[in-house]
């Protein structure tokens, strides 16, 4: 497990409580500004507020490497992952699209 | 209408600039969404926020709930899954400033900014608009364009002739045009500043001071413009005189000088997680609050020759005896140790609780002299101070190595000691994630 992977999941760890119609899921984010990908841990009760919880910021900017994470994190959790300002970027080793359409707040 | 001749004011182009819904708006870049599409809010969930305490509210927000920035309660949240919810990080914040600062110091120099806030600042471009743009506003919007193409985020910018018509032209109008710009000059004071009847909106204003202005017949910066400065005076003392002047947008300040404040404090206040009142878990807080403040004058190299305490009671305690607190100030001599400090706090804190709960906590130092040297006293073997002085060095030292809560009093970890959990905290609040 590599380091970034392992923080991940220490700190979504707390909020992950698994309560029931609750929904869980990571959000992987491409700050184009600050030339970082940031990781969120988001979760949403039915018919209740959106909480969304930093988890982790990758600086190094370099898609194979978040592609790396994102496999690993993939095998490890299950959690589905929403992806936000990759536009129409591609997975290097995949060749497929990341984002498959724009966020509503974007 | 009577008006004013302005030719010998100073006369400049100042700009106030700040940041639409600061931490709301960073949070939104840092998720990749636009600041002015997100409902997002910034909440503290602190132990002592009463259950969540909204720092920030981005516009959509503002706009879809009605809320305010900086006084809504969790409570007052609509339970709607539209709404993001995010915690602060204070960090990045400060980073965020920092780098806004750094965009302005490319069109001012060093001495013509002066940060104003976390998320506002005055730049003086008297002297250096004209190398960006034809005209004030035009630098306005590439100073708003780099930030935005740079950074993402929007600014709203206040144009005037002097500092004061920069901070209104910014709070009164910039916040609420199109392109976030707003100007007061010299020639537009009167259209621009009389017309305003909500005194509040006015910077300087609070309910209080509109409310004895009100009483005095004034209900419209108009009215304040044709007041009787002296009477002004007499009834509000030097404020009543300053806000005479804003109302005809005169401000002689000037910003590249730095002011000297005529005495300096320092301290610290804490609102508490729950009520206390139990004597040894208050008294532990005043202990640990005053050692916070005991910490700090050592790293100012100053020396405190007063100390104070305030003590503000549970509501219901407030309730029932119709007193909020307590203050008290007591003279000392001139110290920075841990010891020094808190036993008079716990002396004045003895003498004036009368057991009533407690919910905040605040404890100034003031008449600070700078350290040139250690004060002997004759009552304590000199070996015995100096022994003291070197232990309180150490422990800063150790601390500001390896972190606060590497060494602590072991009062700290019984119950309602609060050191440890603060720590962590950046201006109050939630500092984010310690490494990324």
């Amino acid at each position: 497990m590599t380091k970034d992977v392992q923080l991940i999941l220490e700190r979504l760890q707390p909020f992950f409580k698994q309560r029931s119609q609750t929904r869980y899921w990571l959000q992987i984010t491409d700050n184009h500004y600050g030339q970082t990908y940031n990781v969120f841990f988001n979760y949403q009760r039915k018919w209740h507020r959106l909480k969304s919880q930093p988890l982790h910021t990758l600086n190094t900017y370099n898609l194979a490497d978040l592609e790396a994470i994102v496999t690993e994190l993939q095998t490890l959790t299950k959690l589905t992952i929403d992806y936000v300002g990759f536009g129409e970027q591609v997975w290097p080793n995949r060749q497929q699209r990341i984002q498959r359409k724009p966020h509503g707040y974007e | 209408m009577p008006s004013l001749d302005y030719h010998r004011e100073p006369h400049g182009v100042y700009f106030l600039i700040d940041n639409k819904s600061f931490y709301a708006s960073v949070e939104c870049i840092e998720r990749g969404f636009n600041p002015l599409k997100a409902p997002l809010v910034v909440m503290s969930e602190a132990d002592n926020t009463n259950g969540g305490l909204v720092l920030a509210t981005s516009p959509e927000a503002k706009l879809l709930y009605h809320l305010q920035a900086n006084v809504s309660r969790q409570r007052d949240l609509p339970a709607d899954p539209r709404l993001v919810v995010v915690p602060p990080r204070m960090t990045l914040y400060i980073q965020r400033n920092l780098q806004i600062n750094a965009i302005f110091n490319r069109f001012v120099a060093d001495c013509d900014l002066l940060p104003y806030s976390i998320d506002e600042s005055i730049l003086d471009l008297t002297h250096s608009w004209h190398l960006f743009g034809e005209t004030p506003r035009a630098v306005a919007q590439r100073i708003q364009h780099t930030i935005r193409h740079e950074l993402g985020l929007y600014t709203t910018v206040g144009i005037g002739d002097n500092p004061v018509q920069a901070k209104l032209a910014l709070d009164l109008y910039a916040k609420h045009t199109q392109d976030l710009i707003g100007e007061i000059h010299y020639d537009t004071v009167q259209e621009t500043i009389w017309p305003i009847k909500d005194l509040t909106s006015i910077w300087g204003i609070g309910h209080r001071t509109a409310k004895h202005l009100q009483r005095l017949g004034i209900h419209t910066m108009a009215d304040l413009a044709h007041a009787n400065p002296y009477l002004l005076k007499q009834e509000l003392g030097l404020i009543g005189t300053q806000l005479f002047a804003v109302a005809w947008g005169i401000d002689r300040s000037q910003v590249a000088k730095p002011s000297l404040p005529q005495s300096t404090s320092l301290g610290n206040s804490q609102v508490l997680p729950r009520d206390y009142h139990n004597v040894t878990e208050i008294e532990t807080v005043i202990k640990e609050v005053g050692e916070q403040v005991a910490s700090r004058l050592r790293h100012h190299h100053q020396l405190a020759g007063a100390v104070s305490l305030s003590i503000g009671f549970a509501y219901a305690a407030s309730e029932m005896t119709g007193e909020s607190g307590f203050s008290q100030v007591m003279r000392i001599d001139p110290t920075d140790q841990d010891r020094a400090i808190t036993a008079p706090l716990i002396t004045l804190f003895k003498q004036h609780w009368h057991g009533q709960a407690i919910r905040n906590i605040a404890v100034y130092t003031a008449k600070l002299q700078p350290k040139q040297g250690q004060q002997l006293s004759l009552f304590t073997g000199m070996e015995q101070q100096l022994r003291t002085d070197r232990l309180a060095q150490t422990v800063d030292q150790i601390r500001s190595r390896f972190g606060f809560t590497k060494l602590v009093y072991l009062r700290s970890l019984v119950a309602g000691g609060t050191a440890i959990q603060r720590a962590s905290l950046v201006g109050g609040h939630n500092g984010g994630n310690a490494y990324d």
